[in-house]
């Protein structure tokens, strides 16, 4: 006796409810809602490499948590789902992106690297009330309410390598400060390095400043080396190989500090290990045991290292780190409100009081220089090249720096032109 | 007196550099009378072979070298068989091609680089040289400017001493006259921007190992290549040399004595000053009607 076709149809939908029955439970617990975060940054053009690595690392902590079921806020569990915007660093892009990040995508938080591009959404995403972050706190106006930067002190941190050179090497007596000229990232930094080195009692001999046209150093170098500086500043990080090789060339042998030093390995690559060892900077490598400390609020650095390295093995940068550390404040901030509402997020962000920064201790500032406490100080690594791999070597805290000499560091902002309030 | 010879040195390796490209822009124009835009693409798409075969792939580097002269005279040979040629009659269209050639080259350079951070190329020749104890000169830089030099030496023999080369010095000169003459336009028009791309193929390739490369870099390098063909008189392959020198020396003590900044200004002065006091730069020569 076979089966009839009619036993065949009754057995295949039996089959189907089965599966069907069995697999509800699973269909359920993925029923999660989805929250959309915004990055609207720069992925092409010179800016890209602090806005395309952030995305990639961005991609690592949302799947991460999407994996894990997703994150509890409120009665809801979401998945995060990043949605980027390329604004190649144009502000007529970055106004188009975050409006279409904001009323096409919906996502309930915008992030950005800083500067121009923040300054030409800031009146819209006012309006609009929605939360923005930025790497840039000197962005910060007394009006900028929605506007906060809870990760990178953009350059607030460089006193901490400027106090462990002072501590390491008391013989360093005077320095040179080479940077871009722009009021963004290159005056900003210098300005907050002249007031370091005012402080630690070191003598800056020479702020040399050139713009972004500049193809060869040999002549800035050569012009800086001429005064003899015990220290060789770089306060930002464009040219920070050419300048480096150059200083290799020309037979410097005194200390370099830097605010960044992405990509050191090219820089061995080009000079030699021995030279680029000592090196200070403050950005530190993500596979650093240093990290373990458990001040510090990143969850499994070093897991979220190698998963990066894995992806994307030539492209950690130091923002590679810094969004998804403001990723993960915003959910801090979803989860003690109980919503994704940008200004309920908001709300409970600012009530915190001691934030969860990244490095640790973290404490609202900015109201002193910027008109508003809305950017998070706190701890802040000191990281040398050793044996030619970049290690922390202590955490030194910004805002106790920030206590005690926010005068200096505001008469040098003005000496260099810059917005103070 | 150190950081004078010191500058000197620095001004005459970045004059060499200079020269390699402005030559060729100058050869463009004065042959094809296109002002070539993308010139300094070119001189980017140099730079990348040399990252992309050498640095990346491990290529040694004199061969690659070659290999980014002969890509981008290649490229040159294209945009003049099938963009500036069929627009010769029309000046402003060759130069609009140029323009798109610019972005087409920058994406290209993309697609095969990213658009992550700039490209480094360790410097196939290591170490420095020191003369006298303060004097420093990477060997790298050194070996930039003999090749440069060399360039420029075997371009003026040939300009001046072979028959093509007096043909495409006549075609500059007077386009229809050397056509009566029975000098063929489209051979030497090919020539000239094959020469003149192959230039900028070898800055490019000069230049990988001692600057960020990046698809955007072009910029740069054609705005300097205008003040030197400006200063040096628009259409004078020897100003535009004479230019590059003397533009590299004054923006080097000028970086090394006033700064960075201030020598990008003074850059640009010097080129308004040289078009008010003498407009067809130092070795044009004013052209009648």
């Amino acid at each position: 006796m076979g089966f009839t076709r009619r036993d065949i149809l009754r057995a295949s939908v039996a089959g189907a409810f089965a599966t069907g029955a069995t697999a509800l439970p699973t269909q359920l617990l993925a029923a999660n809602k989805t929250v959309k975060i915004g990055m609207n940054i720069p992925m092409t053009g010179d800016y890209a490499p602090w806005g395309l690595p952030g995305l990639y690392g961005c991609e690592i902590v949302a799947n991460n948590i999407n994996t894990a079921g997703g994150v509890k806020i409120g009665g809801d569990t979401y998945n995060i789902e990043m949605v980027a915007y390329d604004h190649g660093y144009d502000t007529e892009k970055a106004v188009q992106g975050y409006k279409k990040l904001v009323l096409q995508d919906e996502v309930k938080m915008v992030m950005m690297l800083g500067g121009s591009t923040v300054a030409s959404v800031l009146p819209w995403a006012q309006r609009r009330k929605m939360l923005t972050t930025t790497l840039l706190p000197s962005d910060i106006t007394p009006e900028s309410e929605y506007l906060v930067a809870t990760c990178e002190s953009h350059p607030l941190y460089n006193v901490t390598g400027v106090e462990y050179l002072k501590a390491k090497y008391p013989d360093a007596k005077t320095a040179a400060i080479v940077t871009n000229n722009d009021a963004e990232y290159g005056l900003q930094s210098a300005a907050t390095y002249k007031a370091a080195f005012e402080v630690a009692g070191i003598d800056v001999v020479d702020v040399n400043l050139h713009g972004f046209d500049i193809t060869d150093f040999a002549p800035i170098v050569s012009s800086v080396l001429a005064k003899n500086p015990d220290i060789f500043c770089m306060a930002t990080s464009f040219y920070v190989t050419p300048l480096m090789e150059q200083l290799y060339h020309q037979g410097f042998k005194g200390k370099i500090i830097s605010c960044t030093l992405d990509y050191y390995d090219e820089i061995i690559a080009k000079t030699s290990r021995e030279f680029v060892d000592g090196t200070i900077f403050q950005f530190p490598d993500f596979d650093d045991p240093a990290l373990n400390d458990p001040g510090v609020n990143f969850p499994n650095p070093g897991d979220f290292d190698a998963k990066y390295r894995a992806a994307h093995p030539n492209d950690w940068s130091a923002v590679s780190w810094e969004y998804p550390a403001i990723l993960l404040n915003w959910l801090e901030g979803a989860k003690a409100a109980a919503s994704v509402d940008p200004t309920a997020v908001l709300k409970a962000l600012r009530s915190a009081k001691n934030p969860e920064f990244v490095f640790g201790g973290g404490q609202w500032w900015g109201s002193q220089l910027w008109g508003l406490d809305n950017a998070v100080v706190g701890r802040w690594p000191v990281v040398v090249v050793e044996n030619g791999k970049a290690r922390i070597q202590e955490y030194r805290s910004v805002s106790g720096w920030l206590e005690k000499n926010k005068d200096v560091l505001i008469k040098h902002m003005k000496e260099l032109g810059l917005r103070t309030v | 007196m150190e950081l004078v010879i010191q500058s000197i040195i620095n001004g005459l390796i970045q004059g060499g550099f200079f020269a390699l490209f402005a030559v060729g822009l100058v050869l463009i124009f004065g042959v094809m009378g296109v002002v070539n835009f993308a010139h300094g693409e070119l001189v980017m798409i140099g730079a990348y072979t040399i990252w992309l075969v050498h640095a990346q792939y491990g290529f040694p580097y004199l061969p690659t070298l070659l290999l980014a002269i002969v890509l981008v005279m290649g490229i040159g040979l294209l945009m003049e068989r099938f963009l500036f040629r069929p627009t010769r009659s029309d000046p402003l269209a060759g130069l609009i091609c140029s323009i798109g050639v610019l972005f087409i080259l920058q994406v290209v350079a993309t697609l095969i680089g990213g658009d992550g951070p700039s490209k480094q190329v360790p410097p196939p020749l290591d170490g420095t040289l020191v003369v006298l104890e303060f004097i420093r000169i990477p060997y790298q830089r050194l070996f930039g400017l003999g090749v440069s030099a060399l360039a420029l030496l075997t371009l003026w023999y040939f300009l001046t001493r072979t028959r093509l080369g007096w043909a495409l010095r006549a075609v500059a000169l007077d386009r229809e006259a050397a056509a009566l003459q029975g000098i063929n336009i489209n051979v030497i028009s090919f020539i000239a921007i094959g020469v003149g791309a192959g230039l900028a193929g070898l800055a490019g390739g000069l230049m990988a190992p001692l600057t960020n490369i990046n698809p955007h870099m072009g910029h740069n390098v054609i705005i300097t290549a205008f003040i030197v063909t400006i200063v040096g008189g628009v259409g004078s392959l020897s100003g535009a040399v004479y230019a590059a020198i003397i533009y590299a020396l004054f923006h080097t003590f000028v970086t090394v004595y006033l700064g960075g900044t201030v020598a990008t200004i003074c850059g640009l002065i010097l080129m308004v000053l040289v078009l008010i006091v003498r407009p067809t730069g130092i070795m044009g020569v004013r052209v009648s009607e």
